[in-house]
């Protein structure tokens, strides 16, 4: 570690890294375009400029994103001269950017403007009218480039050059006629767009998903983890006031995905956002009806309540704590245990995505579950005297006209959504991953975090609560031979 | 005007110059040989270089000698090493290396070839300028003799040293003449200049050590390789040695690339050498050394133009590249095309340079077209200051700063007629050039 001095405090640098990296990992704020901690820096947007001291030179003004950390170096992020020549470099940024706060997509979280608002001169002294660029380049299906908006910072070039190594984009023409584009206009291929809208210091790509979609002050931003594969990135849920999540971004985790997700993972919110969720269903004489909870529940103790031969299948997507309590279950009632495992998908890649689909196998498996694809849970179902599915989706993977065909056994179900199963005794309704707490494994061994991003519909108790208060109704604690 | 023996050109105005033939009947590779045959030692040569105090001809005047000697220790560092030849000679006002490519190309690869042994280095990168087309030709038909003869390639003149001359023609930007932008090019990217440090000779050209140097510098090598480092340093002035090439344009009467010793005044380059300023007019302002230096006023053309003197008056040798300018000339329009050109060659990178040169040019624009604005000579020069000195990745923003500033500090009562008036009362008849703002 190298010491150095900034602001007048003594601080520990690592030297591998630029001295705006140990400003920033110290608490000192330096603003930043060009520079991001995971991209190579090329010191090309000059905002990030601060005064340097070293031995008996005279200060000078550097870009601390490219000076190296050095022992006895005093710097001062807050002097005058710092102050001045970031304001200077802040009015050339800003010199032909639009002003089109009110309607783009980035305000709120954009660097340009938050910096502008702490630093900026409340007069502009151009009079020529601003560039003039297209104002929607479609550069695929994921990304729309507003070229008047870009202060070029080439963050976007870099994630493709340094992050998945496959470029696919550079700065087209010179000096202040630059643009970013694509080899002769091609779209961007590839999992990983996404990424370029969240490093984009500016509004000048964003999300053909996310456009026009939400002011981003509206979003509660929430601690969540990717349900897609079982790299399980650390993500922000974020949802707008209180409805629909309307994007997952990327959470840094230096273990896991550091700044970046896919694309898959990122607009995974079909499932999240679904309508007519099951809350609490019992079977009566004429068919299933909706009930209370305590309904639903002691019609799903009844169905299970003396049955040899029971089998617990669980959800891929099911918790830790959640296959916990499935397990206790599943002692309770003598059970044999499984849980769905979908196939490996060709989503795989060298980088983040494993290709399966299944977020907490690692957890499942190490609480004794074993993952039996679809056919196999129904062919292990078949002869049961009653069947426990549970978890979010179980039913989409295990089939519908799977479950519709059993006979011979009771099925009791917590899924999100009900099923037309003449097997069925009782549905009761989940939360889905963004409206619950719990971890799930990732495929290394990192634990991931969901948190409570929005409440679950009316009714909907946490399924690991639920499947306790079950096993209480099955079979009371200590009357168990 | 002292009179004082000339070496650079004297080839130059010889029949077929640019052959093998000439250039070796008139003492061609003849340092060479004295390098591989004596043989010289790259320190000896290294000394010498230092001795003569040959300072870059390219624009900074970087001692040439301390250049090479930044190269790292071959035996502590086994990497390959380059020499990298600036050719990309593009500044306006400034021609001089252009005339030594095409009239005496031997005289270039010889310098190369000594530097490479100096440098221990067995390959040389010529990076011509796309539009010097004549250049570019004449110096692949000299490298392709030079090799047919056993100068360039392996074993150069029977000896165990190697080394291959390569050329390389730009696209046309400027920025690729500044020297870490010229690397990029060369290995293939967009010139866009990189951040120093770190610096060429640790890590240029595919990261490996390089030198960068102007073609006028490594063609005064032969000479001073010859003749000696002391004889070199007893042409010129304290700090500026040698003879130098003075490419003198504008409103003279004999404009042209003239060799001249440090320690002349720019006043008899201009009335002795350049016929004095054309249809007897008098000179309002020039540039010592291209569109990149302050302006500095007609009576300033007493000063010696060399690296000090110029310093002193707040300007700056540059390439000696003289742009002289008679009483009739607008400097709103001056500089409304220089601001222009820096506009058009900004590689786009720092934002100041991107989005400074761009409102520069539009400022002088306004100006030029009686349409400028009452604070606008002051917004020039907090504009000017907001871009320059070293608060970019290369000199290109100082390079539009600098003019600019001397234009504000010396014109500023003209550029304020010209926004008074909404017109420019000097104003020449316009032509538009396609991209003009």
């Amino acid at each position: 570690m190298t010491k150095i001095t900034v602001n007048g405090r003594e601080i520990d640098a690592d030297p591998k890294k630029p001295l705006i990296a140990a400003c920033h990992e110290n608490g000192i704020d330096v603003p930043m375009y060009c520079y991001h901690p995971g991209l190579r820096p090329v010191g090309s947007c000059r905002i990030c400029q601060v005064e340097v001291k070293q031995g008996d030179a005279p200060a000078r003004v550097v870009a601390s994103c490219r000076t190296p950390v050095a022992e006895g170096m005093i710097v001062n992020t807050d002097s005058p001269k710092a102050h001045d020549v970031r304001r200077e470099c802040l009015e050339f940024l800003l010199k032909n950017h639009p002003l089109d706060c009110p309607i783009c997509d980035k305000a709120g979280e954009c660097d340009l403007q938050d910096y502008s608002f702490a630093e900026g001169q409340t007069k502009g002294r151009t009079h020529e009218p601003r560039r003039k660029l297209e104002k929607r380049k479609s550069l695929g299906d994921v990304i729309v480039l507003d070229e008047e908006r870009c202060i070029l910072c080439s963050r976007c070039v870099r994630f493709f050059e340094d992050v998945t190594k496959k470029p696919q984009l550079t700065v087209a023409d010179l000096g202040s006629r630059s643009v970013i584009s694509t080899f002769l206009d091609k779209p961007l291929k590839g999992n990983y767009q996404g990424n370029i809208a969240d490093i984009c210091p500016v509004g000048a790509l964003t999300l053909k998903r996310f456009r026009f979609q939400a002011r981003v002050w509206n979003l509660s931003k929430h601690l969540s983890t990717c349900a897609e594969c079982s790299r399980g990135c650390s993500v922000t849920a974020e949802v707008l006031r209180g409805g629909d999540t309307k994007r997952f971004r990327p959470r840094f985790n230096p273990k896991v995905n550091q700044w970046w997700m896919c694309d898959t993972g990122r607009f995974a919110f079909a499932h999240v956002n679904a309508a007519d969720r099951a809350v609490a269903l019992r079977r009566t004489a004429d068919g299933l009806e909706a009930c209370d909870l305590d309904a639903a529940l002691s019609a799903a103790a009844s169905a299970l309540r003396g049955k040899s031969n029971v089998a617990v299948v669980l959800s891929p997507f099911a918790t830790n704590e959640e296959a916990a309590a499935a397990k206790a279950l599943a002692a309770r009632l003598g059970a044999k245990t499984c849980f769905v495992s979908p196939a490996p998908n060709a989503l795989k890649d060298d980088f983040l995505h494993t290709g399966d689909p299944c977020p907490n196998r690692r957890g499942l498996t190490d609480l004794g579950f074993a993952g039996l694809a679809a056919a196999e849970v129904a062919g292990a179902i078949a002869g049961a005297g009653a069947v426990v599915l549970a978890g979010e989706r179980v039913v989409e993977l295990l089939g519908a006209e799977r479950v519709a065909a059993l006979t011979g056994t009771r099925v009791v179900l917590f899924d999100t959504h009900c099923v037309d199963a003449a097997a069925l005794d009782a549905c009761i309704g989940v939360p889905v991953h963004v409206e619950k707490d719990g971890h799930w494994t990732n495929v290394e061994g990192h634990l991931g975090r969901l948190t409570i991003a929005r409440g679950a519909p009316r009714g909907v108790r946490a399924l690991d609560e639920n499947l306790k208060r079950l096993s209480e109704l099955v079979s009371p604690a200590g009357a168990k031979a | 005007m002292k009179s004082f023996e000339r070496y650079l050109l004297n080839r130059t105005t010889l029949a077929n110059s640019e052959t093998l033939a000439v250039y070796k009947a008139n003492g061609g590779y003849k340092a060479l040989e004295k390098v591989l045959k004596k043989p010289m030692t790259p320190a000896e040569i290294i000394a010498e270089m230092k001795a003569s105090n040959l300072r870059g001809r390219g624009g900074a005047g970087f001692p040439c000698g301390m250049k090479w000697s930044f190269m790292p220790d071959p035996a502590k560092d086994p990497r390959p090493r380059y020499l990298a030849v600036n050719a990309d000679e593009s500044e306006p006002g400034t021609c001089k290396d252009r005339v030594l490519m095409e009239k005496d190309p031997h005289g270039l690869i010889e310098g190369c070839l000594i530097a490479a042994y100096a440098m221990r280095l067995q390959a040389v990168y010529i990076y011509v300028r796309g539009e010097y087309r004549k250049s570019y030709d004449t110096l692949l038909a000299a490298i392709a003799e030079a090799r047919k003869a056993g100068l360039v390639g392996k074993n150069v003149m029977g000896t165990d040293f190697s080394c291959d001359v390569w050329m390389h023609k730009g696209a046309g930007a400027y920025i690729c003449g500044e020297e870490t932008g010229l690397m990029e090019s060369l290995e293939g990217k967009r010139g866009h200049p990189r951040p120093k440090p770190p610096f060429p000779a640790g890590f240029g050209l595919w990261g490996k050590p390089t030198t960068v140097n102007n073609v006028e510098t490594i063609f005064n090598v032969p000479f001073i390789v010859e003749r000696g480092g002391a004889w070199f340093s007893s042409i010129g002035t304290q700090n500026s040695k040698g003879n130098f090439l003075c490419g003198i344009s504008g409103h003279v009467n004999k404009p042209g690339v003239y060799e001249l010793p440090f320690g002349v005044t720019a006043r008899e380059i201009v009335d002795e050498v350049a016929g004095g300023i054309w249809k007897g007019r008098k000179c309002k302002a020039w540039f010592p050394g291209g569109s990149s230096c302050a302006l500095l006023r007609g009576e300033d053309l007493d000063v010696v133009l060399d690296h000090d003197s110029l310093k002193t008056k707040g300007s700056s040798l540059g390439t000696a590249a003289m742009i002289v300018m008679d009483d009739t000339t607008s400097m709103a329009r001056v500089m409304e095309i220089i601001a222009r050109f820096y506009d058009h060659e900004s590689c786009g990178q720092c934002s100041q340079c991107r989005e400074g040169t761009q409102w520069l040019a539009q400022i002088f624009h306004r100006i030029a077209t009686g349409h400028g604005k009452p604070d606008d000579v002051a917004t020039l020069e907090s504009l000017a200051k907001g871009m320059a000195p070293g608060k970019t990745i290369c000199a290109l923003a100082d390079a539009a700063a600098i003019p600019t500033l001397s234009a504000v500090r010396i014109f500023k009562t003209e550029l304020e007629e010209c926004i008074r008036q909404a017109k420019d009362p000097l104003a020449p008849p316009r032509v538009e050039y396609a991209g003009a703002h």
